[in-house]
């Protein structure tokens, strides 16, 4: 499936709930297409730690719904996440992998691995019980709310073709995407962020 | 806790009650030698989710996430474990200024009988040093408070803080 009709239909779907994309074409293709700086968390530079750093916010946040996008390459890095993603079952967790099999941060180098894993099966195979696979934008469309909308962790895999060419970073400090992102959790109903007293005692 | 009666199982106790008492109610680890009855503490103890995770930088991840959910989060691990961990950190908490406790074992140190980890503890607290992280050293008994301090001053910091236990104090001989 092409990789922006992927995200334009995730972006039009996906309006309500916490995002936290990785590094590289995720947070490009989301910035790109939303411009939203405020419920989304790019998560530019974490190598495969996508997912349980968005697992970290649903723990404290059981009334949203998050949702983390991994690269390929990432998830190759790292793919015992799905361990402990399956270990916290979150049901307000939604994992997407997006398997483009290039690096497309860096150039589309080619990724080797897509080409004979089966990342729905590695998934099966680490207990996950609710796993998609999505290779067209018509299928996405179809089966996007069972996935996101029925609770339960689930986890999916978009199987993209490259992007082919380079799109730019959010052009957001790691603080600004701190402070917004948190600032907007507690402004919609989270638990308090940014709590630390400066006691000048 | 029944049968909680031996001095490492007292530390253990300890340092899970500062914890608890300054707000932590997560706790990420991988177990190191020296640390595995802390952690079996904190899995028992009601006051907590522990997290087992599949390796160091997924307890700097989820914890860090965790920040946002508004948890007080401690990521637990030894020495060699924490070294793995140096990108994620500097990339997460110091691109975002994302406070984090981080607890590792201070292997290396005189008492450490384990050959195979000297030759990375000889090089952590250079390492902790370069990467300019503040450290705290709980040697003592006495020192196991300081965890509630170090937690809170990595919340005024906005960057990680790491606490780094002494054989001796896990094991209620300091």
């Amino acid at each position: 499936m092409n990789f922006e009709a992927c995200f334009r239909l995730l972006a039009d779907r996906l309006k309500h709930d916490v995002i936290v994309t990785s590094a590289g074409n995720c947070s490009e293709v989301w910035w790109e297409i939303t411009r939203e700086t405020e419920r989304v968390f790019y998560l530019e530079a974490s190598m495969s730690l996508a997912s349980l750093f968005a697992a970290g916010i649903a723990l404290g946040a059981p009334g949203r719904t998050v949702v983390a996008f991994s690269g390929d390459g990432a998830f190759c890095m790292n793919p015992g996440m799905l361990l402990v993603e399956r270990q916290l079952a979150l049901p307000n967790l939604k994992h997407f992998m997006v398997s483009n099999r290039c690096y497309g941060s860096t150039n589309d180098l080619p990724h080797p691995f897509g080409d004979f894993v089966d990342y729905s099966a590695m998934a099966r195979a680490a207990g996950i019980e609710r796993v998609y696979s999505f290779s067209t934008v018509e299928g996405l469309g179809q089966g996007l709310d069972d996935m996101i909308r029925v609770p339960g962790h689930a986890f999916a895999v978009l199987e993209v073709e490259p992007l082919g060419r380079h799109a730019p970073s959010p052009p957001l400090d790691g603080p600004e995407v701190k402070f917004r992102f948190g600032r907007y959790l507690e402004r919609t109903g989270g638990r308090p962020v940014f709590d630390a007293p400066l006691d000048p005692t | 806790m029944p049968g909680m009666d031996e001095p490492v199982d007292k530390v253990a106790q300890r340092i899970a009650d500062v914890a608890a008492d300054c707000g932590i109610t997560l706790v990420a680890s991988l177990p190191d030698g020296w640390i595995t009855r802390l952690i079996t503490q904190f899995d028992r103890d009601a006051r907590f989710r522990h997290v087992a995770v599949n390796r160091e930088e997924s307890a700097i991840g989820l914890c860090s996430g965790a920040f946002f959910g508004g948890i007080g989060a401690f990521a637990l691990m030894g020495a060699s474990g924490f070294l793995t961990c140096i990108y994620a950190i500097t990339k997460i908490n110091y691109t975002y200024q994302i406070p984090l406790l981080i607890g590792v074992t201070l292997r290396g140190r005189p008492g450490d009988r384990a050959k195979f980890h000297q030759s990375n503890a000889l090089y952590l607290e250079p390492v902790i040093r370069s990467i300019d992280m503040p450290f705290v050293a709980i040697e003592r008994g006495d020192d196991i408070a300081r965890l509630a301090t170090a937690y809170r001053h990595s919340r005024v910091l906005s960057r990680p803080v790491v606490v780094g236990f002494t054989r001796e104090v896990l094991r209620g001989e300091a």
